[in-house]
């Protein structure tokens, strides 16, 4: 890296845990000579390769894509989930955000459903095991039809795809104060019960994916919105309200 | 008969916070018909002990009292057990940690707003409910809020039905399913009225401590009263 008078430094604190039943304590490291235009995960690559140099562990922690659209990464940076900029996954945050001097406090996310397994790379599988609970349609699709075959109202497309917009980062279940995943079930629920697609299974999806969120242990909605407020991809929570209407209908008007 | 569609009501999160939010709604509506009772006191002693002996004498009375306390007994049960669950649940351990804003006062405190509204609840089981009518019962209640540490209580107890309120009823709609641009502006703002309705049980019994009715009789102004 070139030296450039704009570049700066900054004091990182991480969660440093060797392993998911090991001890974890949090360590400061500086980090020299950031440029503004790094992103924020950059900085951490960074911080990556002194601490190789140096002969230590790197810091372990997920991402992929980079550009917000995978869901593999998340952090709690000072206290915020996905860093400090709203609506955003933390590969997109970059260290313009800070200034020369700022000691960054970079956790994991702390929930008893996504296990802490290295440093700050959690399993977030439970989520996974939610979806195969019913977050899918099992027909048989063949080759594609006409695009008029089934028609779609226009504002179920649209709000089917706002809802199909979850990344399932699981930010929502951190930003909660009860640790629940209904943001996300929801709006994989709410995906598919919109359109007639999902219709046929819409009885069985209901039930299966809010019996396999309880049985994973995520907690309880207390319709205080946090999720909204962070959630990258703005899932609204009439979401949640959907899949409630979807459950207890479901509940009381299937076979199921 | 397969009971499996009951069981998910005490055994699912979303079953056990519709319970929750069913019972809080009726216990929501009940409140706002106490509150329009305890108004009748304004209507004077005959009328008030009329309404009181009405309600006291008529047959459906105690089936309405027994239904109104399984609500009671439905919501605070599943009220605790979806609260414990998300306590065990709860995210934490963070040295850092910032809420958004999503949560206000109202929603953060329902469970101690909920302990303080149970303990009103015993108050004034304890001193209406539980003891001597035969002085009447208009004479009961005014003279029951002639007493500040009677009315300290009412008031307290108000303004945690209030707080309680101010989450709760909106809150209920969106556990139910009910969430539209349509009509959830409207039922925030209705929510939000009829937790502040919940001020009027203080402001009556703040009313008798004050004495406004006795200074008004000895100024031979009388209560005028709608008809």
């Amino acid at each position: 890296m070139t030296n450039n008078s704009k570049n700066f430094s900054v004091t990182v604190r991480v969660w440093r845990q060797a392993g998911p039943k090991e001890p974890g304590k949090m360590v400061s490291y500086k980090v020299k000579d950031v440029s503004p235009d790094t992103s924020f995960l950059e900085m951490l690559d960074i911080l990556n390769d002194n601490l190789l140099k140096a002969g230590e562990h790197p810091v372990t922690f997920e991402s992929d894509c980079r550009e917000g659209i995978c869901g593999s990464c998340g952090l709690v940076i000072n206290g915020d989930v996905h860093g400090p900029d709203e609506h955003s996954t933390v590969c997109q945050l970059h260290m313009r955000r800070f200034k020369n001097g700022d000691v960054i406090t970079v956790e994991p996310w702390r929930v008893k459903t996504f296990p802490i397994l290295k440093d700050l790379a959690v399993d977030r599988s439970a989520l996974d095991r939610v979806m195969k609970a019913g977050g899918f349609v099992s027909i048989p699709v063949g080759s594609a039809q006409d695009a008029n075959a089934i028609p779609v109202e226009k504002d179920k497309a649209e709000e089917a795809m706002d809802a199909a917009a979850c990344i399932g980062c699981g930010a929502c279940v951190i930003a909660c104060p009860n640790g629940a995943a209904m943001l996300f079930t929801g709006a994989k629920i709410s995906q598919l019960a919109l359109l007639p697609q999902g219709g046929p299974e819409r009885a069985r999806r209901a039930l299966g994916m809010v019996e396999a969120m309880d049985r994973e242990g995520f907690g309880n909605c207390s319709n205080e919105y946090e999720c909204e407020a962070v959630c990258p991809k703005e899932v609204k929570v009439a979401n949640i309200a959907r899949m409630n209407r979807e459950f207890l209908l479901a509940n009381l008007a299937s076979k199921r | 008969m397969d009971i499996t569609f009951i069981k998910r009501f005490a055994f699912t999160s979303i079953g056990r916070k519709a319970v929750m939010a069913a019972s809080g709604l009726l216990l929501g509506a009940f409140m706002l018909i106490h509150l329009a009772e305890n108004l009748l006191l304004f209507k004077g002693e005959a009328f008030y002990n009329g309404w009181v002996d009405f309600l006291l004498t008529n047959p459906v009375t105690p089936f309405l009292e027994a239904a109104l306390a399984l609500i009671f007994v439905a919501h605070i049960i599943a009220g605790t057990w979806v609260r414990v669950e998300d306590f065990i649940n709860s995210p934490g351990g963070y040295e850092a940690r910032k809420w958004q804003g999503g949560r206000t006062i109202g929603s953060a405190t329902m469970l101690y707003t909920a302990i303080a509204i149970l303990a009103y609840l015993v108050y004034h089981m304890l001193t209406f409910r539980l003891v001597d009518h035969s002085m009447g019962f208009f004479q009961m209640v005014t003279s029951a809020f002639r007493r500040p540490v009677f009315v300290a209580v009412y008031v307290a107890g108000s303004a945690a039905l209030a707080l309680h309120l101010s989450h709760g009823m909106q809150s209920a709609f969106q556990t139910l399913g009910l969430n539209h641009p349509k009509y959830t502006p409207l039922i925030k703002v209705l929510g939000l009225l009829t937790a502040v309705a919940m001020v009027g049980f203080a402001l009556i019994s703040l009313y008798y401590l004050a004495g406004i009715d006795l200074k008004a009789a000895e100024t031979g102004i009388e209560m005028v009263v709608i008809q």
